[in-house]
């Protein structure tokens, strides 16, 4: 059986449907759902059987046949910019915003092969500002904007 | 009705109000094209203005701030394909290729103009039939209503290609799996939390929305090799826009197409809980099956009734919510409901006296429709080369900009440090599931649907005493379900009946 797309996926589908299944049995019925023709597992149950059944026709009926390739395309870089992501939803609060989103759009930048330093920091930074003066100013949407060590 | 719409006119067309339209349309129009931020996020960051005015002004300012993100969001769905809310995604579907082949420019004018005619055809629809739709829509019953989902989510077959049928059920199962995290609605027991306190409210459908569309898609952007030269030459075709002129062969596809997801879109919009998503997708979906099989093929690829149906119908059906909203004081959608608190902020409590007691509010938002639809079209139509600009902007800044404006739209919400780690996860699953070719609109709509789905079906068997006899006894809710199955059915045995009158016509031949 080869490793065709629809086939990948309708594994990875049958893996989250079978998870999703074991994680319905977890949901706590209150004494008097117990002989009611539905309760809070009534829906996730049929869906989960739904889903499975899905994924294995998915399995079993590939439309599309075509062989998974990776080949040509930057994974590596598209893993760092995830990295990238998480690490600003880490650092926003206790950096500030200011600072936070001035790296991560300056790091982002020169990852996609920007590397005059001058342009990464004329485009990052009065962008962030600008950004921060019209929410808070603007808006009423107010976001800290400075590092915890700075604050008052 | 004439006495209505007298103090409509006299209230709407006061030069306060009318600058309060103007300003609503602009600020909306900003604001709902920037990726991340939708009519919601505009409506709630214009209720600390609103409250200061007089009740019709500020609903005024608000209907105004609705409309001008709806066609925002349209902006940024064509050209940039990140649809900041549910219902421009079927906006996308044509849109962006067409953006991509160059035709940028058209593709907007013929966005702009399907919203004007939408929704001045649907204001029309409202102003004649407000009061008769109220009745209509008390009607509507849980069985009705559970029903109606299960044909919004039956359209998705209408959205699949060929032999993608199965993806698309399975990715809407998916999206239905989804919206089944966090508290249960009726007994509030927590479902697949995890232990987790952040997902007892479930998963943010912005979230969700940016993630695998906004996200996702810049994100491919990146993972795939891109030419350089070819993208200099998108970029420069995009930067051009290419002629805004239409066709008349454009005019007269676009008409009856306009007509019909007007009627459609402005029904769908009335029932509570529908909306204009469940309308774009459904007018989407019937222009596709109504084009036959030769401009059928073109929807998803550039197509002008793909683009125009979901145009029309999204507006259409966002002057339709209003007729629940201001009746029977239910929201038509999430956005209508943000409006609800408003009006109770003010001390109005909207449901059938409305009309009686506070006659200006109703009347003067209707005819304000007016006026807004055609402000944006005066004002977007001239604005469109300005906003198109955004596509110059090399691909080096423009994808970290457009992964920042998704996690700063979902994080200015919240204000949760986990929606943005939940963001990158859901972000990661949908870049795989796009390299392998799964289509993700199904998904979405699923997940909206799935918690109104199970709430209106829950209500029929308490109702029918947990009997399933629902199903078949009541005709509104059978010729409803029937149709569902059909649009689920046909779908997938078109290619047997094809393959059969293939045989039967070179049988004769053979002899």
């Amino acid at each position: 059986m080869a490793l065709s797309k629809d086939r990948i996926g309708g594994l990875l589908m049958l893996t989250f449907c079978l998870i999703y299944a074991w994680q319905s049995q977890n949901i706590k019925l209150l004494p008097f759902q117990l002989n009611s023709s539905f309760h809070a597992r009534t829906m996730p149950e049929v869906l989960a059987v739904l889903g499975v059944g899905l994924s294995v026709l998915v399995i079993a009926f590939p439309s599309d046949k075509e062989r998974f390739t990776l080949t040509g395309q930057k994974l590596g870089l598209g893993l760092a910019f995830l990295a990238l992501m998480s690490a600003y939803g880490l650092a926003v609060r206790p950096a500030g915003f200011l600072l936070s989103t001035s790296l991560f759009l300056t790091i982002g930048f020169a990852m996609l092969g920007e590397r005059s330093i001058a342009k990464l920091l004329l485009v990052a930074v009065p962008l962030v500002v600008s950004f921060w003066v019209l929410m808070n100013y603007g808006l009423s949407v107010f976001i800290e904007p400075l590092p915890a060590f700075l604050r008052g | 009705m004439i006495d209505g719409i007298l103090i409509g006119l006299s209230t709407a067309f006061t030069f306060q109000n009318i600058i309060f339209v103007v300003m609503g349309c602009l600020v909306g129009t900003f604001i709902g094209m920037l990726p991340g931020l939708g009519p919601m996020s505009a409506i709630a960051l214009m209720i600390p203005v609103a409250a200061s005015l007089e009740p019709s002004a500020g609903i005024i300012l608000m209907a105004a701030v609705y409309y001008g993100a709806i066609f925002g969001g349209s902006t940024s769905s064509i050209l940039i394909n990140a649809p900041g809310v549910a219902s421009t995604v079927a906006t996308s579907f044509d849109g962006y290729p067409m953006a991509k082949q160059g035709k940028a420019g058209k593709a907007l004018a013929i966005a702009a103009y399907s919203s004007f005619s939408g929704g001045v055809i649907a204001a029309l629809l409202l102003l004649i039939a407000a009061p008769y739709l109220a009745s209509v829509s008390l009607s509507f019953q849980s069985t009705d209503y559970f029903a109606l989902m299960v044909l919004g989510l039956s359209a998705v077959a209408a959205f699949a290609g060929k032999g993608e049928v199965l993806k698309a059920l399975l990715m809407t199962v998916v999206g239905l799996m989804l919206s089944t995290v966090g508290t249960d609605q009726t007994v509030g027991v927590p479902r697949f939390t995890l232990g987790m306190i952040d997902l007892v409210d479930g998963i943010s459908f912005l979230l969700l929305v940016m993630a695998t569309f906004a996200l996702s898609e810049a994100l491919m952007a990146i993972i795939k090799k891109v030419d350089e030269s070819k993208r200099e030459a998108e970029r420069k075709a995009a930067s051009e826009l290419g002629s805004m002129k239409i066709t008349k062969e454009e005019v007269k596809e676009m008409v009856p197409v306009i007509g019909r997801s007007s009627v459609l879109g402005f029904i769908i919009g009335v029932l509570p809980g529908a909306g204009a998503t469940i309308a774009s997708f459904l007018a989407y979906g019937t222009e596709q099956r109504i084009a036959g099989p030769v401009k059928g093929k073109e929807f998803g690829k550039g197509s002008v009734r793909g683009l125009a149906a979901p145009e029309t119908a999204n507006n259409a059906a966002a002057t339709g919510s209003f007729v629940p909203l201001l009746t029977l004081g239910i929201p038509g959608s999430g956005t209508t409901a943000i409006m609800l608190g408003a009006l109770i902020g003010y001390g109005i409590q909207p449901g059938p006296r409305l009309y009686i007691d506070q006659p200006d509010v109703f009347w003067s938002v209707i005819i304000s429709m007016w006026l807004g639809n055609i402000i944006l079209l005066v004002l977007n139509l001239p604005l469109i080369p300005h906003i198109a600009r955004v596509l110059a902007i090399p691909a080096r800044f423009l994808l970290p900009l457009i992964l920042f404006f998704s996690l700063i739209g979902v994080y200015f919400v919240s204000f949760n440090t986990f929606d943005i780690q939940l963001m990158v996860l859901f972000g990661l699953a949908a870049t795989i599931l796009r390299l392998l070719s799964f289509p993700m609109a199904p998904m979405i709509l699923g997940f909206i649907l799935g918690g109104m789905m199970e709430e209106n079906l829950r209500r029929a068997l308490l109702i029918s005493d947990d009997s399933w006899s629902f199903l078949w006894e009541r005709p509104l809710t059978l010729s409803i379900l029937l149709i569902a199955a059909a649009c689920l059915f046909v779908p997938m045995l078109s290619p047997v009946i094809a393959k059969m009158r293939s045989k039967t016509q070179d049988a004769p031949s053979a002899d």
